[in-house]
């Protein structure tokens, strides 16, 4: 019967089923996007969370690290890490004979324990140059091309695949040397990479116990607290909009309000026959409340499948994967969305369902 | 047997400062397949006797006693119970559901403890009210006499005692009216049940077995029907 009462009044019951559905497409959508926000994001960040630099504190006149620092570094992190100590000097650097400009040459040892080759090959590496990718491309260099560094000309031996866009050793912009080539004897930064955040986390701190218990000799820069304080962020933006999508389910939920309150009025005498002939407040009742429900599901449904197909659009062009939607968090924020709106459309049919069934028959009969 | 038996019914409405007496001091009894009008100008209570008679109502003073059963003082949910089992109403706008069918309107009393033979029985009804070839109908579809059929269908359709009628000629032409009194008169008969109408309309009279006429909330002269 409910089902019935609905499409006699076709046009209205759409429009307040549209509402559920625009609420319902906004609460997951945005949802969803803020989730591939923070999965692209993640992805970009990769490792990061494990990794951390020491530097000299040169505020303190400690300009470099000496090699009983790197000692103590390797002693205080874990068994399975990897430390790669690092020289930098300022050099003027010339490609395919252009003119010099001054660049950061990096001295490492074994940079095969950072680094993959996109072309050519990393290890050994005694000699030579390897290239970030970013530079490669500027410069059109390729495994054998020739630079000069500090007039001296070096051969490319490989390009090195991209790194993750926010990790300190992210090599794209860089070119790297061996660290023998080198004259000074101290390293200006010390990579750490821990197979997981909280081991890095140790380590920091063991390394500031050690290296720092006198005077300030170094900075840790460890980024997984930077991460953790990111992923808040993005659990803070992800509540946000969600609470933004709710105004609109809200609306939703007032002109459901609205259209089981017209048809009240509209069938109060139906309403009322229906009780002279025996129907109990708590059928009338009920069977308002199955009107509004069947709204808020219709809608509910229809809002679903139109956000999956956003959260394929929003996927594939934010995370590149449009398969990506069908991923844990989303089922939860669609899932959260739907039940909201079946539950604002049952809400708001309370009102009307409750007038609709308290009204004494004999009123409704008069007119 | 007597199905309604009201004595000393009151209803007084308060109205601002004003005290409304819409029935002052009715008894009333009706007998199984008794065919009852009440007649009496606008205003004169004849709803007010109606709603009370149909347990829509309660009276101010006064009691209603339903098949020796007092029925008086009971809460909205017996009275609505009883209402389903003892009682059905035809009313002048028919108020069928627009969306259902014929056969739908007639079960809508018990369509929500509805079976096959709930089915069953509203097809008999509305096939011995002549509409047997309209039970898919929507009343948008029927006339206003075909209506009121369906509509009397749906009063029958819990096997009632009593059958009250508000205006139930009151929005057909005298033809079909005829028609519809007809169906009254022979449903009185046939299956014993009381009906009273409430009617300004005197082509009733001709089928009554008696007339109660109501003046200012009191009953006038009363006329028995020979026949």
């Amino acid at each position: 019967m409910a089902r019935r009462n609905l499409t006699r009044t076709k046009m209205r019951s759409l429009l307040a089923s549209l509402g559920i559905v625009i609420g319902v497409v906004a609460i997951a959508s945005l949802g969803m996007f803020g989730v591939a926000l923070q999965y692209s994001f993640t992805q970009n960040l990769g490792n990061v969370g494990n990794q951390l630099t020491v530097y000299p504190n040169s505020g303190e006149n400690v300009t470099e690290l000496t090699e009983r620092d790197i000692r103590t570094i390797r002693r205080e992190a874990s068994a399975t890490a990897t430390v790669s100590p690092v020289k930098t000097r300022v050099e003027p650097v010339s490609y395919n004979r252009e003119d010099e400009v001054r660049e950061t040459i990096y001295g490492v040892e074994n940079p095969e324990e950072l680094y993959e080759a996109k072309e050519g090959r990393v290890s050994p590496f005694r000699s030579g140059a390897l290239v970030g990718s970013s530079v490669a491309e500027a410069h059109d260099l390729h495994p054998g091309s020739q630079i000069t560094v500090n007039g001296t000309s070096v051969r490319i031996r490989a390009v090195l695949e991209e790194g993750d866009a926010f990790s300190p050793t992210n090599p794209d912009n860089r070119v790297i040397v061996p660290a023998t080539s080198f004259s000074q004897r101290g390293y200006s930064e010390v990579y750490v990479m821990e197979s997981t955040g909280t081991q890095a986390n140790e380590t920091a701190m063991g390394i500031r116990d050690s290296l720092n218990n006198r005077e300030d000799r170094v900075f840790v820069q460890e980024l997984g607290s930077l991460v953790d304080t990111i992923e808040e962020q993005f659990q803070i933006i992800n509540t946000v909009l969600a609470g933004i999508a709710s105004i609109s389910l809200l609306v939703a939920g007032i002109s459901i309000l609205n259209v089981m309150l017209m048809s009240t009025v509209e069938r109060r005498e139906e309403i009322g026959v229906l009780r002279a002939v025996g129907y109990q407040k708590r059928d009338v009742l009920k069977v308002m409340l199955m009107e509004a429900t069947l709204l808020g599901f219709l809608g509910g449904i229809a809002g679903v499948i139109l956000s999956i197909g956003a959260g394929l659009a929003i996927n594939h062009y934010a995370v590149g994967d449009a398969m990506a939607v069908f991923r844990l968090p989303n089922a939860w924020y669609v899932g959260a969305a739907f039940s909201f709106g079946v539950l604002t459309s049952i809400v708001s049919g309370l009102y009307p369902a409750w007038k609709a069934a308290s009204e004494e028959p004999v009123d409704a009969l008069r007119g | 047997m007597t199905v309604i038996d009201a004595q000393g019914l009151v209803k007084r409405y308060r109205t601002g400062g004003q005290t409304l007496y819409a029935l002052a001091g009715i008894d009333f009894a009706l007998e199984a397949g008794e065919f009852v009008s009440i007649m009496g100008p606008s205003g004169s209570g004849k709803t007010t006797l109606l709603n009370i008679l149909g347990l829509l109502d309660t009276p101010t003073e006064g009691t209603v006693l339903l098949e020796g059963q007092d029925v008086t003082g009971l809460g909205d949910s017996k009275r609505t119970a009883l209402r389903k089992r003892t009682i059905g109403f035809v009313f002048q706008h028919f108020y069928l559901l627009p969306t259902l069918t014929a056969v739908e309107n007639v079960e809508v009393p018990l369509l929500l403890d509805s079976g096959p033979q709930v089915k069953k029985r509203a097809r008999t009804l509305l096939e011995r009210l002549g509409l047997g070839e309209r039970l898919d109908h929507k009343p948008d579809e029927l006339s206003g006499g075909q209506k009121q059929r369906v509509a009397i269908a749906r009063s029958l359709i819990n096997s009632p005692k009593v059958v009250l009628a508000d205006e139930p000629t009151g929005n057909l032409d005298s033809e079909t009216g005829r028609q519809i009194l007809d169906e009254f008169r022979r449903i009185a008969d046939e299956d014993d049940v009381a009906i009273v109408a409430v009617t300004h309309d005197d082509l009733v009279n001709e089928y009554v077995d008696r007339t109660v006429h109501l003046v200012d909330g009191t009953i006038g002269r009363e006329r028995k029907n020979g026949g």
